[in-house]
């Protein structure tokens, strides 16, 4: 992630949030945070603690990010991909932006009504894990009327214009799947699509789990019983076993033109 | 395989909910940056270091890439750190560790070092890595913090040792390995019941002495690799190894073991300068080294009361560590008379003995040197002596020894740093300690194992130090130790020479305790000149392994 990407960001995050941006130039950026995002980010509970219970006036902190390692003159927190801040904002975005109820923002000409249809979109992070590990990123739509389901739906959504009310003269087409188990057949779907990729890895870590195994096993060779033992193979167990996790990033239901 | 594709439960009934109480939601822009930040954060292969992108401030070493992504990607997570001292093995580490945790497979980190380093080594992970390392300061911390510094010996104790066995580790670190040799201590007890699914042994010297080190070492990091004790025991302990058995030996520790040279490093590295100091003793000091050497020619049943060698090499460092000695003696309850007039005998030749030399000697070289100066002594009397000795001089010089209190080594450190010429320390202050502010190494009196000069000449022959390392060895003419420095620091040329290939020679050799095998020479010759001829014998095997192996390097 570049110095750039990563200004931007930081910009787009706290607009997002309602903060103002109180100074903006290149590599550097200077906002007011919303007493939400102090209590987000400043890990200050017992200023808010005491506050809460004073009656007094909050004074949300301002936050000063540079960017720009050559700006030394400015005061502030310099940003790069490894910082805790940005990961710290990464996963405040997570959290705040969990689930979504958006509409498609068309204009219907002629002022006939038109049908908005129900998707389900699940942004899902599949890990793929053993003593290494690797991720792979997926979203996926799922048509709540007719079952149809769309790959990189993500990327799709972020070229439409979309807004959160309903707009005028459209109407919303009531789904027939219901969202819950909309979400099961997205699991099934996830499941499917593992299933037809390549799993030699997991082969493999499973072979240098067994030799690791074996040798253990003639280390402790007449002493199987020992405590020791025990520890061990337990502890190559979480080392090698191949596991394939699914996490749900965030997702919601979208209301599309057909 | 285990597949675990049924998604979060709690994300599932949040966002239900959410429908049905019909928000509240997030707003578009929040939720595409939600993607971003997970798309910056995925990471689409298995193979390749993540680390280095989150750490722009580190400009780590190709060597030391190299050895972080070895570890990861070759070794599974499970290695002994063994490059020689000074080349950055808490970075290799430091790296490593962030590895894991980027990908996620390491959270919970349980890092053991000795106790004089672990403010040093929070400081690094939390300054240099941003790993939010927590000293052990009190005993929540263990199930409060992630990423924990301790020393080994807080550790193994109650009440931390139930508190340590009850967490879920899925990294152990510990630095200084060599210090787990014996596979009979309560230290390696410990380690070998933590659960270690990701593990890193940190030494410069896995091997010191024997073999054995170097199969207990790898036997708590991956047990079995090298066989079980017995086996090992049949299979490379005889006299007669043949060459595939070394070489099978070689190949399997080359798959848990990274070790970099200097010289492989392909680095500029500041030189060393190694000066032989000789000492010449005054009248009185060497007729109190006669007496005592005389006393090898008493009768078994009178000479088996004392350590002569001990007591030799006592008298070259100061007659303060010989008299603690000697006094121990007296305070003995069995001390028969005989015995006992020796001792006073001797002690009396050590009242009349009029200045050190050797004292003489390192105040005049600390004199001509501007820079600070570090003194290495084996003896605690020899050390208090010194700073009492060099005060009467008007130079200031700071004491530094193992048994120090972690905040108090450090605060040495710092006074040495910043207000004092000399830090005197003994050997057990030798390792856990960096100090490449300084350039200057008196090697006051010599360790005999050899490996041990290299841990001293570590702290301040590594990464950070600019300038040129200047070594001064002392040896005492027509004593033990002239025997000692021409044994093993000049004609092997130990100083100069890549000191990574005598602990592997010591081990073919089968000279695992080299100590006790020049004392034995130096207790039981019947003349100089035989005492010459055997360290000569000693000194031509060495060389001529010496040159085997430089043909065919070893662990690398």
């Amino acid at each position: 992630m570049k110095q750039e990407n990563i200004h931007n960001y930081l910009r787009s995050y706290f607009l997002a949030n309602e903060c103002p941006i109180l100074q903006e130039k290149q590599g550097v950026l200077a906002v007011q945070l919303t007493v939400d995002l102090d209590k987000e980010l400043m890990n200050r509970p017992f200023y808010w603690h005491y506050l809460e219970k004073t009656g007094g006036t909050p004074n949300p902190m301002t936050l000063t990010l540079v960017t720009n390692q050559d700006e030394e003159m400015v005061q502030g927190e310099f940003v790069h991909f490894g910082a805790p801040r940005l990961h710290q904002i990464f996963s405040s975005t997570k959290k705040l932006a969990s689930f979504i109820r958006l509409y498609e923002n068309i204009q219907p000409s002629s002022h006939q009504n038109a049908p908005l249809h129900p998707w389900l979109c699940l942004n899902i992070k599949i890990s793929y894990q053993c003593d290494l590990k690797k991720d792979r990123f997926i979203s996926l739509g799922l048509h709540l009327v007719s079952g149809a389901v769309v790959d990189d739906f993500h990327d799709q959504l972020s070229e439409k214009n979309l807004t959160p009310k309903i707009p005028d003269y459209t109407f919303t087409i009531s789904p027939i799947i219901k969202p819950a188990s909309g979400i099961s057949r997205l699991e099934k779907i996830v499941e499917m699509l593992i299933s037809k990729e390549d799993h030699s890895w997991s082969e493999e870590a499973k072979r240098r789990w067994a030799a690791d195994q074996l040798l253990l096993d003639q280390f402790y060779e007449d002493n199987l019983e020992a405590e020791s033992y025990a520890v061990e193979k337990e502890a190559l167990r979480k080392q090698y076993e191949p596991v394939i996790t699914a996490e749900v990033i965030n997702g919601g239901i979208f209301y599309l033109s057909p | 395989m285990r597949m675990e594709l049924t998604f979060n439960e709690e994300w599932k009934s949040d966002f239900l909910k959410h429908i049905e109480d019909d928000g509240p939601w997030t707003n578009w822009e929040l939720f595409k940056l939600a993607i971003e930040a997970e798309k910056h954060t995925t990471v689409p292969s298995f193979t390749g270091l993540q680390a280095p992108a989150h750490l722009p401030h580190l400009t780590p070493h190709p060597y030391q890439l190299e050895a972080a992504r070895r570890v990861v990607e070759e070794m599974n997570g499970k290695a002994i750190l063994a490059d020689e001292v000074g080349l950055g093995k808490t970075i290799e580490a430091g790296l490593i560790i962030k590895e894991y945790m980027i990908r996620g497979l390491v959270k919970k980190v349980l890092i053991l070092v000795p106790a004089s380093l672990v403010s040093q080594w929070a400081m690094e992970l939390n300054q240099k890595f941003y790993i939010p390392a927590v000293v052990q300061r009190k005993s929540y911390v263990w199930d409060q913090y992630d990423v924990v510094v301790s020393s080994i010996d807080t550790a193994k104790r109650e009440p931390h040792r139930s508190i340590v066995y009850e967490q879920d580790y899925d990294m152990v670190i510990i630095d200084e390995a060599h210090r787990l040799k014996n596979s009979r201590t309560k230290n390696y007890e410990f380690v070998q019941h933590l659960q270690k699914k990701f593990c890193l042994l940190l030494t410069a010297t896995p091997v010191q002495n024997r073999l054995e080190e170097v199969f207990n070492l790898v036997s708590l990091l991956k047990p079995g690799h090298l066989g079980s004790f017995e086996h090992f025991e049949k299979d490379y302990k005889g006299k007669e190894k043949s060459i595939e058995d070394e070489e099978r030996l070689r190949a399997l520790i080359q798959k848990v073991m990274v070790r970099n040279r200097r010289q492989d490093t392909e680095m500029d590295w500041p030189e060393r300068i190694v000066k032989t100091v000789p000492i010449h003793l005054n009248e009185e000091e060497a007729s109190l080294y006669k007496a005592v050497e005389d006393l090898k020619r008493h009768p078994v049943g009178t000479r088996s009361q004392f350590s002569i060698i001990t007591l030799l090499r006592e008298i070259c460092s100061s007659r303060e560590a010989a008299y603690m000695t000697l006094k121990k003696m007296l305070e003995k309850e069995d001390v028969d008379e005989n015995t006992e007039s020796i001792v006073l005998n001797l002690l009396k030749k050590i009242e009349s003995v009029p200045s050190n030399s050797k004292a003489e000697k390192t105040l005049e070289i600390i004199q001509s040197i501007e820079g600070k100066v570090i003194i290495f002594t084996e003896y605690r009397a020899t050390q208090l002596f010194l700073q009492w000795f060099l005060q009467q001089h008007g130079i200031s010089s700071v004491p530094f020894r193992g048994g120090f209190k972690r905040s108090k080594k450090d605060w040495m450190k710092e006074l040495f740093r910043n207000h004092a010429k000399v830090l005197i320390a003994t050997e057990a202050g030798g390792e856990g300690i960096n100090l490449q502010f300084c350039q200057h190494i008196i090697n006051y009196d010599l360790p005999w194992n050899p490996m041990r000069i290299e841990q001293r000449i570590g702290r301040i022959h590594r990464l950070g130090q600019e300038g040129d390392v200047h070594i001064y060895n002392f040896a005492t003419k027509n004593t033990v130790e002239e025997h000692i420095l021409s044994l093993l620091y000049e004609k092997i040329q130990l100083f100069e020479s890549v000191i990574g290939q005598l602990d592997e020679i010591l081990t073919r050799l089968g000279m695992r305790d080299i100590e006790k095998h020049i004392s034995d020479i130096l207790l039981h010759s019947e003349s100089e000149g035989e005492i010459r001829i055997k360290m000569e014998n000693i000194k031509e095997l060495i060389n001529y392994h010496k040159e085997e192996s430089d043909e065919t390097r070893k662990y690398s």
